[in-house]
């Protein structure tokens, strides 16, 4: 019996091991895309109807450079009369409901729990605080010491810059009070050191695309992080296409194709690009071993799909994924990067476009936490490319480690606060920096009450909630079913934030056809899926605080950050989703004015949505994609199955029921939920017919928000939801200055993202050219943007459900500086927190007070 | 004994390695977490996932594993705790997983005994059925459930103790007074469970003790009702009770998830489960090699302990 089972576990052995032999062609990015977009390997034919859409004219006004861009320096100073100075102790007890991750290296740290710690420990080049009257916000010099100014004449001939440029170029004159925990001064040296750590190549630290990506890029940062590399580089990114390239001169050798991002596969030594002319088969993890499509190659790619003659030719997938490779200059000097110390307190920022409203820009896109040298080198490890120890400077260096952030005795701050002892995953406590400037320059008056610090991890909500009503910690998160008893609280505070929760269909033909869900690629029972939910009952039912919402931007969005104009107010959001839901006004409206019917709307119809559902059954009868009496069962993936979601879940399966009633639809089609913790990546691989998404992004930025999360890709390999919605096959109509502009939804979301200065559109007569889109007014842009995110919610493949915002509730021994949220710095945060007990007098009363 | 104990150990170690192969395997058959990651530079967690190997083979992979496990390195988390050493978190993490459940069953096992003694005495009397009503539903009610009870009533509505456990910061040691006063309301809630198990495992093994010839022979050579229980019932009974409580003992270092959230115990629980969640190939090899040691070694202790307990029971003899 011993002897059989030793042969059973020694067969096991080797057949694991024949496994391991089997699998060395996996590429490492096999599941980095969840899975390629096509089920076997299929065509990804949408299903979805693509209606075009003439949206009206708008007239374009121009922006005026600076124009009412002026940024306050006025801050707060403190409540009147309130000694911040007295000798009692003030703690303040934060929690955290997931757990630290412990990497705050400040060139390398991943999550918000990581980076929770520079609010504490680290100070800006500018800080963001409340201005006196406490209904915005201001920028003032904190370990700058005065304004960005404009010295790109002083670098003519270098990073490019040209005679009469401006805006590329900004030096900051650095506070000479600025020192670390310790006391050791910080220099510009400091801030030049980190740079280029942040940018060593073999560092490869997580943080580098800080100084590259986005909009305003330091000049030189990719190239000496990428140097001696080669990066993929798309035709869009590069202004032209296959036809174009080839024309310039070059082979279809030289052209390759994101293998990634666009099939999920790799080379067996991880290379995420090949050449179209590549035969080479990939595995493709994605396909089972011996079905069709298990292994491909580029030039099968090229052929059946990115290729004059494949697939997506026209789609904008050609130029996506299809590029050259660029090849970055081995040895590329730091001396070309545009990060420059002239003086000691003296540091010069090049950006490789002007950059205008420095005041506003470099503080909100400055990348300024610094790593203190001397400790950073104590800790850096190099190793060669067999994983062996070898000393800094090393040639046959290759890689690096460091554990730099990971403890109290590894990191250093600069900040009011020091962290003083750290327990993993428990607690981190922070104390007075007694060397920070800030405490003695008589500039930060009425600020820091707070003594000491105290943040605990406590994993679940309701213990959380306990701990604040038993005064152990000063606020927590609450839950919607805490609002029935603390809703009126007075201590409770409203947090918005910049998401949008909806539901995201999957209206890909092939997808929907392996689970007999065709019926969802009809618009019409779309829609009347939509109308049928209760928004207004949802909200209230499942969420804390949040708000009923329509739009893809809430109303934390700032067309103008300057001004504090919000776009989901402006007359063009409005009319988007006034026009979505068929409201009319003015004269012989169903109101009188604009507003009146925004306010009116409710996104609930069951009788319209009965009504189309009558006709999506037609429809769907009609075209073969339901035969009458087939059972269909929709299938909604959501995060797990506890108690909130199953009664989510309950309320949709409702709704999507009685849309169907006195349909021919009733009794046939269902809803069913599948409790899937990779939900997203399953709809990226459009293995499920519904989710709930939530996207949302930097609220002073909304307009890039369309290209980057709804329009990008819809076959799963970018950020947009909803797979299947190929918006580069929406063609939407506007007259711009009485020229027609016809673009598809891609096209226009692209150029609204003002990223590439080769996306400007140009008009049907071809006499009008568009400059970028930042280069128009705030109205004109509102105006434009409104129609886009019309023609997206048109389609109905997303029914936006509510904007987010989170309550939380507050202990009585702390008062924020204001009960109304103010952007960029919420209710003042911790530096203008306030005590109405200190710690002694806490401990006396804490227990007896109600809420 | 000393040849079976050798045989015993070799098995386990070829098991243990069987195990291991196959999970790293399988675990490696899972394809990476997606790096879609909105505004940052996907090359980057490319390079990162290169410098760690993860391009290479996995037999490749496979070696430089083992050699760097031979060695002591477990690797660096990289969904988990990112550049962090494993076995550091690990170890960090254990000792709180380890106090509670000592504790617990310090508390749990005389609890258990005796009141499981005292419902096979009681046998069929209403003290018997009051202590099983009561065993049924600590069995069957999830812990997680008189967790928040205890929580709530001992903690919150009577302030007997704090509601989540202490921090080394607090309690200076895992083995103070602050340390455990604070573990109590945890302590509790993980006890219920085993008390309930070992008084129905032990009743039901006294009971059936309690009706053998012997024990009527043992009476009517003389003895007491007590003496009989003592020198002979118990004696026997403990013979499957024994290696109950020793394969409690070596569960301590397994930590509880649920109670661990709860009374926020940064203990070992939610380690292993995350690390399949999110796919961290060396945490979860790590807690693999972590949890199949326990499983393997527990399983030899307990075999061996019935020859201790029981000198007619010899092992590895036909």
């Amino acid at each position: 019996m011993k002897k059989l089972l030793a042969l059973l576990l020694a067969a096991c052995m080797l057949f694991s091991l024949a496994a391991c032999g089997d699998n060395g062609d996996t590429p490492a990015v096999s599941g980095d895309q969840g899975g390629n977009a096509v089920p076997d390997g299929g065509n990804v034919e949408p299903a979805v109807e693509y209606p075009t859409f003439d949206l009206g004219a708008v007239d374009l006004v121009e922006a005026e450079v600076g124009e009412d861009q002026t940024v306050g320096h006025d801050s707060f100073a403190g409540e009147a009369g309130k000694d911040y100075t007295d000798l009692k102790e003030y703690t303040y007890n934060d929690y955290t409901a997931g757990n630290q991750n412990l990497n705050f290296n400040p060139i390398s740290w991943e999550t918000n729990e990581d980076s929770a710690i520079f609010g504490y420990t680290t100070s800006s080049l500018y800080d963001w605080r409340l201005n006196s009257t406490k209904d915005g916000w201001s920028i003032v010099p904190e370990m700058a010491a005065g304004l960005p100014e404009d010295v790109t004449a002083d670098y003519v001939g270098r990073f490019g810059i040209q005679e009469g440029d401006d805006h590329r170029a900004y030096k900051i004159t650095l506070n000479p009070d600025i020192c670390w925990q310790d006391g050791t001064p910080i220099t510009a040296d400091d801030y030049i050191y980190t740079w280029q750590m942040q940018l060593d190549p073999i560092q490869a630290n997580r943080r580098a695309d800080s100084l590259y990506a986005g909009s305003y890029v330091i000049s030189g940062a990719k190239e000496y992080f990428y140097q001696g590399k080669s990066a993929f580089s798309s035709f869009d990114s590069l202004g032209t296409d296959y036809a174009g390239f080839i024309n310039q001169g070059h082979t279809d050798d030289d052209v390759y194709i994101d293998l990634a991002n666009f099939w999920g596969i790799a080379y067996e030594d991880g290379t995420t690009y090949g050449k179209i002319t590549d035969e080479t088969l990939i595995r493709d993890p994605a396909v089972e071993e011996g079905q069709d499509g298990d292994y491909v190659s580029p030039k099968y790619l090229w052929d059946n799909y990115l290729g004059p003659n494949g697939a997506y030719a026209g789609t904008g997938n050609d130029t996506q994924f299809v590029g050259s490779l660029q090849s970055y200059e081995a040895n590329y000097s730091w001396d070309n990067v545009g990060l420059l110390k002239t003086g000691d307190y003296e540091i010069v920022l090049v950006y490789t476009k002007p950059l205008y409203s420095p005041e506003y820009y470099i503080p909100y896109n400055v990348y300024d936490f610094l790593i203190n040298r001397p400790l950073y080198e104590s800790l850096l490890k190099y190793y060669d490319a067999n994983g062996n120890e070898v000393p800094a400077g090393d040639p046959s260096a290759v890689s690096t480690t460091t554990t730099y952030g990971t403890t109290p005795e590894t990191y250093m701050g600069y900040g009011p606060y020091v962290l003083t002892t750290m327990e993993l995953d428990k607690q981190m406590v922070y104390t007075r920096n007694e060397n920070w400037w800030g405490y003695k320059d008589g500039k930060h008056t009425g600020m820091y009450q707070t003594d000491k610090v105290v943040v605990s991890v406590i994993p679940e909500q309701a213990t959380a909630l306990l701990a604040l009503l038993n005064g152990e910690i000063d606020g927590v998160g609450l839950t919607a079913a805490d609002m029935e008893k603390y809703g009126s609280s007075d201590n409770i505070y409203y947090t918005p934030d910049s998401y949008t929760t909806k539901l995201s269909f999957n209206t890909d033909e092939a997808s929907l056809a392996q689970r007999g869900t065709q019926v969802l690629g009809n618009l019409n029972f779309r829609k009347a899926f939509g109308l049928a939910i209760d928004k207004a009952t949802f909200v209230q039912s499942f969420t804390a605080s949040a708000q009923v919402g329509h739009g893809l931007l809430n109303y934390m969005y700032l067309y103008d950050p300057f001004s504090g104009g919000v776009y989901r107010e402006t007359e063009g959001a409005k009319k988007a989703i006034v026009d979505l839901y068929g409201l009319t006004y003015g004269e012989g409206g169903d109101f009188d004015t604009l507003d009146e019917a925004y306010d009116a709307v409710t996104g609930y119809d069951l009788d319209q949505a009965r009504q189309l559902m009558a006709l999506a059954y037609d429809q769907c009868v009609a075209d073969g994609s339901y035969t009458p009496g087939q059972k269909v069962t929709l299938d909604i993936r959501v995060y797990s199955t506890d108690e909130t979601y199953v009664n989510m879940f309950n309320f949709l399966k409702d709704a999507l029921e009685s849309a169907c009633v006195g349909t021919g639809f009733e009794g046939n089609v269902t809803l069913s939920m599948t409790a899937d913790a990779d939900y997203y990546e399953t709809m990226y691989a459009g293995n499920t017919d519904v989710i709930f998404t939530t996207w949302g992004g930097a609220a002073s930025s909304p307009y890039t928000m369309l290209y980057e999360c709804y329009c990008d890709a819809s076959d799963g390999s970018g950020n947009q939801m909803e797979y299947g919605f190929d918006t580069s096959k929406v063609m939407v109509t506007i007259e711009l200055n009485g020229h027609e502009f016809t673009n598809n939804l891609q096209a226009w979301a692209l150029w609204c993202d003002d990223s590439d200065a080769d996306a400007n559109l140009v008009s049907n007569d071809g006499e009008l050219t568009l400059g970028m889109f930042s280069t128009y007014d705030n109205v004109t842009r509102s105006e434009i943007f409104g129609k886009l995110e019309y023609a997206y919610l048109a389609n109905w493949t997303t029914v936006p459900l509510y904007y987010r915002m989170s309550a939380s509730l507050l202990s009585q021994k702390v008062n924020y500086a204001t009960r109304e949220y103010v952007d960029m710095v919420g209710f003042g945060g911790l530096q203008y927190a306030t005590y109405n007990y200190d710690d002694t007098e806490w401990e006396a009363v804490k227990s007896t007070l109600q809420y | 004994m000393v040849k079976y104990v050798i045989k015993r150990i070799v098995l386990m170690i070829f098991t243990f390695l069987v195990i291991a192969t196959m999970c790293f395997v399988l675990i490696k058959l899972l394809p990476l977490p997606a790096i879609k990651s909105q505004g940052r530079d996907v090359e980057i967690i490319l390079m990162r996932r290169e410098m760690m190997g993860y391009n290479k083979p996995i037999m490749v992979q496979y070696y430089r594993y083992w050699k760097n496990v031979l060695h002591g390195d477990f690797g660096v988390g990289e969904q988990m705790y990112p550049s962090l050493e494993v076995a550091d978190i690990m170890m960090q993490k254990m000792p709180y997983s380890i106090v509670l459940n000592l504790y617990s069953i310090l508390i749990a096992i005389p609890i258990g005994l005796l009141f499981g003694i005292y419902a096979a005495l009681k046998k069929n009397k209403w003290q018997d059925h009051l202590i099983s009503t009561a065993v049924m539903i600590f069995i069957s009610v999830p812990s997680y459930v008189y967790a928040f009870l205890v929580q709530y009533i001992l903690c919150f509505k009577l302030g007997a103790f704090p509601l989540t456990a202490a921090s080394m910061e607090e309690a200076k040691s895992f083995f103070s007074w602050t340390m455990f006063y604070s573990l109590v309301p945890a302590i509790l809630s993980s006890a219920f469970g085993t008390v309930a198990g070992l008084t129905r495992f032990t009743r039901a093994e006294l009971s059936e003790v309690l009706t053998g010839d012997y024990l009527l022979l043992a009476r009517t050579k003389g003895l007491t009702r007590s003496q009989a229980i003592v020198r002979h019932a118990m004696r026997n009974a403990m013979v499957p009770i024994l290696p109950m409580i020793l394969g409690e003992f070596i569960g301590i270092l397994g930590g509880s998830l649920i109670i661990e959230n709860i009374f926020a115990i940064p203990g070992i629980g939610k380690l292993y489960t995350t690390a399949i969640n999110v796919r961290d190939y060396n945490f979860f090899m790590a807690d693999t090699f972590f949890y199949t040691l326990i499983g393997l070694a527990s399983g030899l202790v307990i075999d061996l302990s019935y020859g201790f307990i029981d000198p007619r029971i010899k092992m590895g003899e036909r």
